[in-house]
């Protein structure tokens, strides 16, 4: 009832002020006419009751201030008439709000912009529910040591039987999968084949139709497929008949049984097509393709179910001496779909925008303060006409949130133009970039962030200019004195934090921007111009080319069309492709290598490949021979290793002509002979170290999925259609997929990188720029009060360089200590950088040398141009001045 | 009357105005003259501190006003208590005799 009442009163103090006002008046009117009434009826005169009844009110307009302080939103009237002022006075200084403005819009909106980044990749709910419940389970075991590695079946059985901690285990694996059928033309397409739990695990429900139910993944059950969205628009028109149909899978039939909304995307961003996995009983362990995917049960917290899963492990080591310090690493569902390198290279550049809008913030404060000074009479009137502080403060904070606000508005356009530019500007690689997007969040973000800034930067200069010393200040008439000066110093110690602030990201800028070229300078172990080169992967599709045979004259077939296109100069086919597609690899044993009991060498790339592979990509022969076409199927078998591989297992010693074979479960024995050592190529990504490696003839390890490589030093562009009809002519079933050059599969392997370097380079940048325009200000102002003193000075024979001298001694100070508290922090902060750096240390003397150089260059502009025009003065007008 | 005296509590100047209000509606002039009766002349309440009273008390709750004709045909904006106000002049009325008691009990302790 008392809260109705007051938001009745609020409601109408608001609405009809008018009105209350007018009451207010006519119920004091009457009162005096009362009391007068009463003096009469004493025998007073008119004149002398209506006298005796207003000093009895004590003045109308005074109560009436008084009534109208009790008044519920009483605040938010004054509220308004502070806006009200706040505008007028910033639509007066036009230049000071202009400048404001615009620094904050720069910090607040490269601060909105990186938000809706973190927040869509790192904090926006994914759309499977309570997904941080859900756990991805890897394996990670010598010989093979991925961190994130796969599993097989066995393994997952072992898991499945001695699981406590999680509701029905489920493994998924992620594969390339040819689609045909009567529907349309065939096309590859990224598929996954899961155990009948993944989808309720997931929480997930189909558009149409159904997914797997429990028992469809027990062995010889039926081949089913769910489609995604996407490929159901595309070849089924978006029809319901959809259901029940049979389509081919890698030339299998299958039926159709549900449609997954887009939205759906797992385990890859560009999954299309789920089977389902019959989990025939395992022979043997390996092979290794898959990763776990299972759901917490309630009241199990994913350490306690990493415990349990590395007991497992244990255990799964005593069962199989394969295994050498194997475990299971889990990741819930967000880390394993963002990655591990992605996330500390988002928290870094949220840190580094977080101290650009802490320098934005410092300069605004600045230009306050340097405001603070003129309008010190202004308040030192109003305090002396009653003011109260608190009112003033509240005022002046009024004045600085509404300019945070105007500039929050403002950085909402530059976050949005940011959004889209980072969207357009997409490396390829980041996950989520679809939910990186201006909204609601980011807008609460951005309002919250200007409050607070405004807040910030305008509490300094509120509490110091409401504290306005009355007598001086009204004397002190704008030049500085004593209060001046205490301004003076508290606009050095920002300008000098600025300049600390904006160091430690040109160090951290630096220091990335170093790792990046050192990147750029990594090669892929190959010679050829990566714009000479381009590659399809190749799936022939009927079922028939499994065989060796057939796929054989296939690919020969494949191969002599290619190099007939004109504008081909070699052609070949592989399994890998640098920088970081890995074909098959395995372990393997050296024919007389004495390996202790137990041990095993470890899991290395063993690319299969045509003869021309070498000669395509320009890989150096460093002794014996390349593969030749008589290394046929039916000829020896032969083997090339890369000088890594002799350098590790042969010590160096001769390797051609010695023998090995690959020694992974399920190998035959098959002893090949080295015949040829090539140098080292990169197939785990640049920034592994390189890899040992073994090469195998395709013609004596055939597989039928291919990527077919094309040499043209005409460059590539033309090639593309002819390539692709003469190659699909030779049999309907065939399907290019992902043709491109080797010039983009090196840029998207660095995308990450470069995006992490371009945006903290253009951060530093902006930094840098603030920074500038805050010594900028402070010097010119400071020429500007002292205009009198240099005036007088030169009028007594000062030349020009001690006036120089004289202003650029003040920055060249301020800079100074900047600097060295900007090193402090950066040797604090950079060590943060250390995940993101490649072949740079994260104190690395030569960025730690030219950061500072690089701000004492942008301090000498700033100071420069204020300088020079302090030696312009003239005395004559200078000792006027005022 | 000594000034001390006339230098009223806020919460005393409501549980006043409250009881005055107690039997019947008054404007403002009246419920001055009214608390001045029920005091027996002690307490004179002045304009400045009647009127942000009575509008406070109205914001909260516990009056309502309305305009009315006066005694001498004057239109008068007119104070009534609410149920709230009642509610409230009990609990006044309660709280400020157990701090009389209490302390006139303190007061008379040896």
């Amino acid at each position: 009832m008392p809260f109705l009442s007051r938001m009745f009163s609020l409601g109408r103090n608001l609405l009809t002020r008018a009105r209350v006002e007018r009451d207010l008046d006519a119920e004091l009117r009457v009162y005096l006419d009362q009391v007068t009434d009463e003096n009469r009826k004493r025998g007073m005169g008119f004149a002398e009751a209506r006298r005796e009844a207003q000093i009895e009110l004590g003045g109308i307009e005074q109560v009436k201030e008084h009534v109208r302080q009790v008044r519920t939103g009483q605040m938010l009237e004054e509220l308004f008439v502070d806006l009200r002022y706040g505008i007028r006075t910033l639509r007066k200084n036009l230049a000071f709000t202009l400048v404001a403005v615009l620094t904050l819009a720069l910090g607040i909106g490269v601060n909105t912009a990186m938000f809706s980044v973190a927040y869509g990749i790192l904090l926006r709910p994914l759309p499977y529910p309570a997904a941080d419940r859900v756990a991805v389970v890897y394996m990670n075991y010598f010989p093979r040591d991925f961190k994130f590695g796969t599993m097989c079946i066995r393994d997952y059985l072992m898991w499945k039987e001695n699981n406590r901690s999680f509701e029905d285990p489920s493994l998924f694996r992620s594969l390339r999968m040819d689609i045909g059928g009567n529907e349309g033309v065939p096309e590859q397409v990224q598929g996954a084949s899961v155990t009948a739990g993944f989808f309720s695990t997931l929480q997930v429900n189909p558009l149409i139709g159904r997914t797997f139910a429990v028992g469809e993944d027990r062995p010889a059950a039926a081949s089913l497929a769910v489609l995604s969205e996407s490929i159901w628009r595309r070849r089924f028109a978006a029809s319901s008949a959809v259901l029940g149909q049979t389509i081919l899978v890698n030339g299998a039939p299958s039926t159709v049984i549900g449609v997954m909304s887009d939205v759906f995307r797992f385990p890859r961003r560009e999954t299309e097509v789920w089977t389902n996995l019959p989990q025939n009983p395992p022979t043997r362990f390996g092979p290794w393709f898959y990763r776990g995917i299972a759901r917490l049960k309630p009241g199990v917290t994913m350490e306690q179910a990493q415990l349990e899963i590395n007991s497992i492990g244990l255990r799964l080591m005593q069962e199989n001496n394969y295994y050498k310090r194997l475990t299971l690493p889990v990741l819930n569902l967000r880390d394993a779909l963002v990655g591990t390198t992605l996330k500390p290279a988002i928290l870094v550049l949220a840190g580094a925008v977080g101290l650009v809008l802490l320098i934005a913030v410092v300069n605004v404060a600045n230009l306050m303060l340097a405001r603070a000074t003129v309008r010190e009479r202004e308040m030192a009137l109003r305090l002396s006409l009653g003011a109260r502080r608190g009112r003033l403060i509240r005022q002046l904070l009024t004045e600085s949130v509404l300019l945070a606000v105007m500039g929050g508005a403002t950085g909402l356009a530059l976050a949005w133009g940011g959004i889209e530019l980072i969207r357009a500007w997409n490396p390829g690689n980041l996950p989520f970039i679809d939910s990186v997007r201006l909204d609601r969040s980011a807008l609460g973000f951005m309002f919250l962030v200007s409050m607070l800034t405004g807040i910030l930067f305008g509490l300094a200069p509120a509490l110091q200019g409401s504290r306005a010393d009355l007598s001086s200040a009204i004397k002190e008439g704008g030049r500085g004195a004593s209060a001046g000066q205490a301004r003076g110093r508290a606009r050095a110690a920002l300008v000098v934090s600025e300049i600390a602030l904006s160091l430690t990201l040109l160090v951290g800028a630096g220091l990335l921007l170093r790792s990046f070229l050192n990147l750029q300078r990594v090669t892929g172990g190959f010679s050829a111009p990566p714009r000479q080169i381009l590659t399809i992967l190749i799936s022939p599709g009927s079922k028939k080319y499994n065989d060796e045979h057939a796929g054989l004259v296939f690919y020969d077939e494949v191969l002599r069309r290619t190099r007939s296109v004109p504008g081909v100069d070699l052609a070949a086919v592989t399994d890998s492709l640098p920088p970081d597609r890995q074909g098959d690899a395995d372990t393997f044993v050296i024919d007389g290598q004495a390996l202790p009991s137990g041990e095993m060498n470890p899991i290395v790339s063993e690319p299969t490949v045509s003869p021309d592979y070498f000669r395509a990509l320009g890989i150096p022969l460093v002794k014996g021979r390349y593969f030749t076409e008589y290394d046929r199927s039916d000829s020896a078998p032969v083997a090339i290793v890369s000088e890594g591989f002799v350098r590790r297992f042969f010590s160096g010693q001769e390797a051609v002509g010695k023998r090995i074979k690959q020694s992974g479960p399920g190998n035959g024995d098959k002893w090949m002979e080295i015949v040829g050592v090539v140098g080292n190529v990169k197939y785990l990504g640049l920034t592994i170290d390189t890899d040992p490696a073994y090469y195998m003839p395709f013609a004596q390890t055939y597989g039928p999925r291919m990527y077919l490589i094309v040499r043209s030093s005409g460059g590539t562009v033309g090639l593309r259609a002819a390539l692709r009809r003469d190659i699909q002519s030779i049999d309907p079933g065939v399907t290019l997929a992902q043709i491109g050059t080797m010039e983009q599969a090196l840029n998207l392997s660095v995308s990450q990188p470069r995006f992490d370097t371009m945006l903290l380079v253009l951060f530093a940048g902006i930094a840098m720029l603030l920074a500038a325009v805050g010594i900028y200000g402070l010097i010119a102002y400071s020429v500007a009060q002292r205009t009198h003193e240099i005036g007088v000075r030169m009028a007594l024979g000062a030349a020009t360089g001690d006036v120089i001298r004289m202003i650029a001694g003040q920055a060249a100070l301020l800079t100074a200590i900047g600097i060295v508290i900007g090193l402090g922090g950066a040797f604090a902060l950079t060590r943060l950088l250390e995940a993101l750096l490649f072949g740079v240390g994260v104190t690395d003397a030569l960025t730690f040398a030219a950061a500072p150089l690089g701000m004492m260059l942008v301090v000498l502009v700033a100071t420069f141009v204020p300088a020079i025009r302090a030696t312009r003065i003239s005395p004559v007008v200078a000792l006027r001045y005022e | 009357m000594s000034k001390a005296t006339t230098n009223l509590l806020q919460g005393t100047l409501d549980l006043l105005i409250l009881k005055a209000l107690a039997l019947t509606a008054l404007h403002g002039l009246a419920i001055s003259h009214r608390v001045e009766q029920i005091t027996n002349g002690t307490f004179h309440v002045k304009p400045g501190s009647l009127f942000p009273a009575l509008h406070r008390m109205e914001e909260a709750g516990w009056l309502s006003s309305s305009w009315g004709d006066s005694e001498n045909n004057r239109r008068a904006k007119f104070y009534r208590l609410t149920t709230a106000g009642r509610r409230q002049l009990q609990t006044e009325t309660r709280q400020w005799e157990t701090i009389a008691l209490a302390i006139a009990s303190a007061l008379q302790a040896s």
